[in-house]
């Protein structure tokens, strides 16, 4: 039951008006980003760790690292996700007692799969408990269990185990031995990512991350998994003590397949991606929204990402208005193209370069992004601006204030209206127009998209849809970002292009993400650290990735607090 | 206690020459003490909740005005004629109590907290407000004070005087549907802050969590007697957190040692239904799960639960209805035709379940319903401007005789928490108050509760 308390007081919210910065240090910062002097000291002030518990994601990896081949079906509680992260919902959510309970009968059911094949339980197991005894008892829990826990156990620690598992072999040692892994592997040691510190004994009164701590959280940042033989012996020589050591061994992480699929899963949570997952749309009124659009919308992403972080390397804020994407056939025919698809890949993907004249410029006029901030009958400029805004450029949007009526729909016998003349009210209205002059202007700019991403000329009337016979109105897409004005999404594009906001927002979430917790005040210098780092690397995401790593706020935590209060 | 029992006598007395006949096992298929206690003299706890309210109409605000109020019956008092919307209630003679609203404070900051999906949501399943602290408007991050409802009947010592069942509470639900991945968006049950419960939502896992035991019951023993080690392994990390970590790693613990309690009751024996199918029918769904969780009350697998149709801000899609957007975002476009559709239908499923719970009839007679009060409430009065006026508070079931039957009790801008009080005292939970934070009241509802 963490509480979310100390880490809100870092939520930069200025009550005065609409805007915020997400995680900015008091309200004073600056609204934008701040561009800082790389060799500027930081003087920074540390966080006490978060204790995040295994997202599902990883405790499925793990389980395939350690004991390989086919696993029986595992349930599992759902990760939530306050702050966009998993990781910041696996430190903050209390597991339920359903979800005890599934660890509890997962842990039974691998073991038994496991034990029930001889020759599956000799490569696991690695000895003959029935021949060895207690040696192969103590020598299999303690390697197994320095994998599991991520570090080697205890003396003691390893005691107890071995003693539970002599006290349950019944029939035979080797049922023992499976009762004792079914323990492990539902110990809050191994649910649990433990990255408490220790005393850095070169900095007398700081906590800082051992190396297999340090193994553990670059690993599961790398890699979303825990750390493999080779991490963990790195730890144990000590190698993870030193940034050549840390940097050799990120080098390593990021050239296996592992660490796109892991960047896929930050990309995905900063991007909101999952809310695809909730859209539907009528395809009777959409014929482009074909069945496996969906899963086709959300690979357009992930190919971009892929390509930025690992392919081209770009400039990772080119998310935002690359000409560059990936399309099959169905995702083609919404953008009107028709592309030579001679060398797509397996899933039917050909990278395209988009005609830079074009309405289209970075994955906010792709698919994805387009159709899940759109409603089955209407577009919404407002979630398209809020999420520009907040995820974008890490701004923060207060809710409407108390009592406003935040309603704006005509009466159904009134006059028809476009979406634009719609959101006229929200400025007609003094207490809507300080959010919404913010919100709307930018989400404005997409009006020539529909609800699922395809390029229209004109529109209907709000609640009609297009081609149903009712009138239709020319479209003008033209707002603004911060007071500067702009012809439509292509326009807006170019402004992110170089916005150092964006960067510091990537660097800010990436940060969140690694950590399982939102930053603390004292963190803000750090951030602008990394923010600058990440700047003179030319914003290439896999520098970022080597930076953050070797970076003191990765590694350096403060005591836990121990007010007793908290939490209620 | 002595008391209640008699007066469960004499309604069984009452009420079993009426009660609908079930084709039941005979008393020898049904293996052992467990079943032939099956006549349980405690009453049944349980939540419905659904999402979006209620269609709105004049009394939730001026501004709703225009629309006829398909809610709330034309008469006051016992042998109310249902309206519109209670008309697929009808033949459980449910109670209900009309106009009552949340009676909480406000905090100014962090802005947001008025938010009928947030204030009115907490009120109704806690009786208090949310935490202002960590509540985050713009990423629908907020979290409880306290125990909803059902976990707070769930744990009170005066809810199981004879010891927890084999399952203290379940928590299910219908729609996956959801319009956040956090806390309430998709988990209506909270034992605390941060601290939720997911439903089950698959019939499958329901059935097989409820009925499919393994037979080899020194095998679940040793599975029980290793949390010990499990148990060890945690209190040793424990010595090294902070507080709030703390209370979370000893919370899993407490459930870990609830699994090994589980465990070692594994003897139980139930009649086990036939392996349940789905559906993506709301209604029929609700009539898959309802017959799981009759059998598991029958059985006296737990006699407390939550059941949520849908989640509050319901992104459902019910394009039947009418409702071509989600639902969500079709109540907030002010869609009338399509709230009161949905809402129909949504009063149909709460009528599929108690169809169940009425068509389970114990040896002795009497119903599941009958013993039970099913409570039926919804996030705020209205979803189109989310006015927390004329909040929906449904009692359905008698109870053990406690509550009243179709009596309609009216108190526009009476505090919703005096709807709580009832549920408490009719259930033999002493709650001389109920509510917090400027939502407390010592009153119940005269009519409901008998």
């Amino acid at each position: 039951m963490r509480s979310l308390k100390p880490l809100l007081l870092g939520l930069g919210v200025s009550l005065a008006g609409c805007i915020g910065n997400l995680g900015d240090p008091g309200e004073n910062s600056p609204s934008g980003g701040n561009p800082t002097d790389p060799e500027a000291d930081p003087v920074m002030e540390p966080a006490p760790a978060a204790l995040p518990r295994l997202t599902e994601a990883q405790y499925r990896n793990i389980l395939g690292d350690v004991f390989g081949g086919s696993l029986p079906a595992l349930t599992v509680e759902p990760d939530t996700n306050p702050y966009l992260f998993e990781s910041i919902g696996a430190s903050t959510t209390t597991l339920s007692e359903l979800g005890t309970q599934h660890y509890e009968e997962n842990a039974d059911a691998i073991t038994h799969a496991i034990f029930a094949d001889a020759s599956r339980r000799a490569v696991v197991v690695g000895c003959d408990v029935a021949a060895e005894g207690e040696a192969c008892t103590r020598a299999f829990l303690g390697r197994i269990g320095r994998q599991l826990f991520r570090r080697p156990l205890a003396a003691a620690e390893l005691d107890r185990w071995v003693a539970k598992a002599g006290e349950l072999s019944q029939p035979d040692g080797w049922e023992g031995l499976r009762l004792a892994l079914a323990g492990m592997l539902q110990a809050p040691s191994f649910l649990y990512r433990v990255e408490l510190g220790e005393p850095n004994p070169d900095a007398p009164g700081e906590l800082r991350l051992n190396g297999y701590e340090m193994a553990s959280r670059m690993s599961f940042l790398l890699w979303n998994t825990g750390p493999d033989a080779a991490l963990l012996d790195a730890a144990e020589a000590g190698e993870l003590d030193t940034a050549e050591g840390l940097r050799t061994h990120t080098e390593r992480l990021l050239s296996s397949p592992r660490a796109k699929a892991a960047m896929q899963a930050f990309f995905a949570q900063y991007l909101d991606l999952g809310k695809l997952e909730t859209i539907t749309r009528n395809p009777e009124n959409y014929p482009l929204y074909t069945p496996n659009i969906q899963a086709a919308m959300r690979h357009e992403v992930e190919l971009i990402v892929d390509d930025l972080v690992f392919g081209q390397r770009g400039d990772m804020r080119s998310l935002f208005s690359t000409h560059r994407t990936f399309v099959n056939a169905d995702i083609a025919a919404i953008y009107g193209i028709t592309p030579d698809f001679t060398n797509a890949d397996a899933n039917g993907f050909v990278a395209v370069d988009l005609d830079p004249n074009g309405p289209r410029a970075g994955i906010l006029t792709f698919s994805a992004y387009l159709t899940m901030n759109a409603h089955e009958t209407q577009t919404s400029p407002t979630t398209r601006g809020k999420y520009i805004r907040e995820r974008v450029l890490c701004q923060a949007v207060t809710p409407p204030p108390p009592d406003v009526d935040t309603d704006i729909t005509p009466p159904p016998d009134g006059e028809p209206e476009t979406m634009r003349e719609h959101l006229e009210k929200h400025r007609e209205n003094a207490q809507c127009a300080g959010c919404h002059a913010f919100i709307d202007p930018p989400g404005l700019l997409f009006e020539h998209f529909d609800s699922v991403g395809a390029y229209r000329t004109e529109q209907p009337a709000l609640g009609h849809y297009l081609g149903d016979g009712s009138p239709t109105y020319p479209i003008d897409s033209s707002g603004d970002l911060d007071g500067e004005p702009l012809e439509d999404a292509d326009d807006l594009a170019a402004v992110l292009a170089d916005d150092e906001r964006v960067g510091r927002c990537i660097v800010k979430q990436l940060f969140r993400h690694s950590l399982g917790r939102i930053d603390s005040d004292g963190e803000g210098p750090a951030i602008d650290d990394l923010d600058g780092h990440f700047a003179a690397d030319g914003y290439d995401f896999q520098k970022m990735l080597l930076t953050l790593i070797t970076h003191e706020s990765f590694r350096r935590v403060a005591e836990p607090t121990s007010d007793e209060g908290e939490g209620n | 206690m002595k008391t209640r029992l008699s007066r469960r006598t004499l309604l069984r007395g009452v009420l079993g020459s009426t009660a609908v006949g079930l084709a039941l096992p005979s008393l020898e298929a049904m293996v052992g003490e467990k079943v032939a206690k099956a006549a349980d003299p405690y009453p049944i706890f349980g939540l419905f909740f659904w999402g979006g309210g209620l269609p709105w109409h004049d009394k939730h605000g001026a501004e709703q005005a225009g629309h006829a109020d398909l809610w709330t019956p034309a008469t006051e008092g016992a042998g109310y004629a249902p309206s519109t919307l209670l008309e697929p209630l009808a033949p459980y003679q449910p109670s209900l109590v009309t106009g009552l609203t949340p009676h909480t404070e406000v905090p100014p900051s962090p802005p947001g907290q008025d938010d009928g999906h947030m204030r009115g949501f907490m009120v109704a399943m806690t009786g208090d407000r949310i935490r202002p602290e960590g509540f985050d408007h713009p990423s629908h991050t907020l979290t409880a004070l306290r125990p909803t409802l059902d976990q707070y009947v769930a744990n009170h010592p005066d809810f199981y005087p004879d010891g927890v069942p084999k399952f203290s509470s379940l928590v299910l639900g219908i729609s996956p549907a959801r319009f956040h991945e956090y806390g309430h968006w998709n988990h209506i049950s909270y034992n605390g802050p941060d601290s939720t419960n997911p439903p089950i939502m698959d019939p499958t896992q329901l059935f097989n969590l409820l009925f499919s035991i393994p037979p080899d019951v020194d095998l679940l023993k040793r599975r029980a007697s290793l949390l010990d080690a499990v148990m060890e392994d945690g209190k040793d990390l424990k010595k090294r957190l902070g507080a709030a970590d703390k209370l979370r790693l000893d919370e899993h613990l407490d459930h870990m040692d609830e699994i090994q309690r589980r465990l070692e009751l594994s003897g139980a024996v139930c009649e086990v239904p036939a392996v349940p199918g789905n559906s993506t029918d709301i209604v029929a769904k609700t009539d898959i799960m309802g017959e799981l969780l009759a059998k598991a009350l029958a059985c006296n697998l737990t006699r407390c639960f939550s059941f949520m149709l849908t989640s509050p801000a319901t992104t459902h899609v019910f394009t039947a209805q009418g409702a071509n957007n989600d639902f969500h975002t079709t109540v907030h476009n002010g869609e009338w035709d399509a709230a009161r559709n949905v809402t129909m239908l949504q009063m149909q499923a709460f009528a599929a379940l108690l169809a169940r719970f009425q068509g389970t009839v114990d040896p002795e007679g009497a119903t599941l319903l009958d013993r039970s009060l099913v409570f039926g409430l919804s996030e705020y009065g209205e979803g189109y401007k989310h006015s927390v006026n004329e909040m929906a508070a449904v009692f359905a079931g008698g109870c053990n005789g406690h509550i009243a039957k179709g009596f309609h009790a009216r108190n526009p801008g009476g505090n919703y928490s005096t709807a709580h009080v009832t549920i408490m005292r009719a259930l033999g939970i002493e709650c001389p108050q109920f509510g917090w934070n400027g939502g407390e009241t010592t009153e119940h509802i005269a009519g409901i509760l008998k």
